[in-house]
């Protein structure tokens, strides 16, 4: 039903080595590199116009890059075989003609592929939109339009999957359904490449996660790792007093809010500090996690750019 | 190949566009064939506003109405191109076929094997309504005659050519809006000034290589008032529009980024 990851052992990996794009003179991407591995989810996270759909759409050989290339299963994307056996990509949801049903939207794929359209009504079925199967898609969600830009991914089976937002527009339901589904072909060995700007989307699915702004790659490490290194939320009557202790435990200390913001130390060495130093605590939260932090940081840094 | 080529009548199939576009040509060529049934050898002010239907000029007039469908060929091709750009179904067609010259070889047959169809049932529809009228008011019920299969014949190939002009057409304006506006403009208006205005340019032009295939010599009324091309030099001309209009579909959208 879902899709045939049975060979996981063999190379199905995503190498993406130095891409570069540049529109005119806006550097879109660049030079990013990273890999996607078998039996994991990878999450591409970074804020809007950080360059992730373009980068997505180098590798998938739509837009021609300006340096650089990406290998899929050690192959450009152009030069596959049969590539939706191979890879199954959803981009945008908007990838559909309003007059078409969804049944022959994917027929079309089907036909040219040369993939039996049996497989067209299995991956409706797979993707919850069996009742809509003959409905023009004029009609759709954003959130059934996104499944069936899923639909049309899995029709191969492929073990490599290249999804840009797909969270978009899904429902709470729809987010909880995708994230089992992106969950349960990476445990089957596929290789799940996921982008997103929404941190949550990203954060409860992925093991490994790529941080993207501004078309450069600024971080690049396993889930886990990212997320131990969380800020602590400390309020205290003696803000200097503890500030110096922490900083002399090996803390990072940060003043915001009212608050010092402290990284590199835990909540028992936070006591201690205070303890020390003689200052009183009014609060102590591990406010947010490590990803979230550096993803807002990264997010906030742009948009003041921006504006 | 076969399979993209049937992923693209598919494509066709499934949406009603060529529906519309089938209506278009077939009530285009009969508006105008019941326009000449209703004037020929009709006394207007003393004298006739047509010649009779014993006139073989009119009746090649009646059946080169036939033709009047090209330019929702054209479209046809237009929106057979620029549609996917606009819906973005042309991610699609490239992911799975990224050798993106196939994708557009395909298209290319399609729409000119559509183009064919179309107009052999404008040609159908149009002989359906002319030979009855010839019948009644005494003109030739011949279809071997008066150059009708080369008119006929000429017409199925000059739609199935005209999808391509608008393939090559769409590609390299890729704004769907656009890309009618200029062929309604391009038909409507630059051609048919050309036609009456210089007429020795206007043999060259796709209509003109149409007038010639179709015996239609004369603007109105099948005179031979106009600088026309032999039927065969026609063909070849129109020919030469569909190929060069093919590669420019071919070239345009196989470098262009999607995104
Ligand atoms: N076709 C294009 N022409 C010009 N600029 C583009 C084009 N596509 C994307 N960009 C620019 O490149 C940057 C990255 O865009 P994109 O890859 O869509 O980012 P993301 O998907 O991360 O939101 C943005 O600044 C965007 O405006
Ligand atoms: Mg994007």
């Amino acid at each position: 039903m879902l899709g045939d990851c049975r060979d996981w052992h063999d190379v199905s990996v995503i190498e993406v080595q130095e891409l570069t794009k540049t529109f005119g003179t806006v550097r879109a991407v660049d030079g990013v590199s990273f890999t996607a591995r078998p039996g994991e989810v990878t999450g591409f996270l970074g804020p809007n116009g950080a360059g992730k759909t373009t980068t997505l759409r180098m590798m998938l050989g739509l837009v021609a890059p300006t340096s650089g290339r990406a290998l899929i299963n050690g192959r450009r994307y152009v030069d596959l075989e049969r590539p939706v056996v191979e890879v199954g990509a959803a981009l945008e949801a908007t990838g559909f003609n309003p007059g078409r049903s969804a049944r022959d939207h994917l027929r079309v794929a089907c036909t040219a592929a040369g993939l039996p359209t049996r497989r067209a009504d299995e991956a409706l079925e797979t993707t919850g939109l069996k009742e809509a199967a003959d409905r023009r898609v004029l009609g759709f969600s954003l959130g059934m339009r996104q499944r069936l830009a899923l639909a049309e991914a899995i029709l191969g089976e492929p073990r490599v999957l290249i999804l840009d937002e797909p969270a978009n527009g899904l429902d709470p339901a729809g987010i909880r359904w995708l994230r089992d589904f992106l969950r349960h072909l990476a445990d089957i060995g596929c290789t799940v490449l996921v982008s997103s700007h929404v941190l949550a989307e990203v954060e409860q699915v992925a093991d490994h996660v790529v941080i993207v702004a501004r078309g450069r790659v600024l971080r690049d490490a396993p889930l886990a790792e990212l997320v131990r290194g969380g800020e602590l939320k400390v309020g205290t009557r003696q803000p200097e007093q503890l500030r110096r202790a922490l900083e002399e435990a090996g803390a990072t200390v940060r003043f915001e809010d009212d608050r010092l913001w402290v990284s590199g130390v835990d909540a028992e060495q936070v006591g201690r500090a205070a303890l020390d130093a003689g200052a009183v605590l009014t609060e102590l939260v591990e406010e947010r996690s490590g990803l979230e932090h550096v993803f807002l940081e990264l997010t906030r840094a742009e948009m003041g750019e921006a504006g | 190949m076969i399979r993209l080529i049937q992923a693209e009548l598919l494509k066709i199939r499934s949406t009603r566009m060529w529906l519309g576009m089938l209506g278009l040509s077939v009530g285009f060529a009969l508006m105008g064939l019941v326009f000449y049934i209703a004037l020929a050898g009709v006394e207007m002010d003393g004298r006739e506003a047509l010649p009779p239907v014993t006139d073989p000029d009119t009746v090649r007039a009646f059946y080169a109405n036939a033709s009047g469908g090209v330019l929702f060929m054209m479209i046809l091709g237009i929106v057979g191109i620029t549609g996917e750009y606009r819906h973005g179904t042309i991610t699609q067609a490239f992911l799975v076929t990224p050798r993106r010259g196939r994708v557009l070889a395909a298209k290319l047959v399609s729409y000119f094997l559509f183009g064919l169809a179309f107009g052999l049932v404008t040609v159908l529809a149009t002989v359906a309504v002319a030979l009855p009228a010839l019948a009644i008011r005494g003109g030739s019920t011949s279809l071997l005659d008066n150059d009708v299969p080369m008119i006929l014949g000429g017409t199925v190939l000059a739609m199935g050519l005209y999808a391509l002009v608008g393939l090559g057409l769409g590609a390299l304006i890729r704004n769907q809006i656009a890309a009618i506006l200029v062929a309604i403009g391009w038909v409507q208006l630059v051609e048919a000034i050309v036609t009456v205005a210089l007429p020795q340019v206007g043999q060259w032009l796709p209509a003109g290589a149409v007038r010639a295939i179709t015996r239609t010599t004369g603007g109105f009324g099948g005179m031979g008032e106009l600088d026309t091309l032999p039927p065969w030099g026609g063909t070849l001309v129109l020919v030469g529009y569909g190929l060069v209009f093919a590669v420019i579909a071919m070239v345009t959208a196989v470098r262009r980024d999607i995104g």
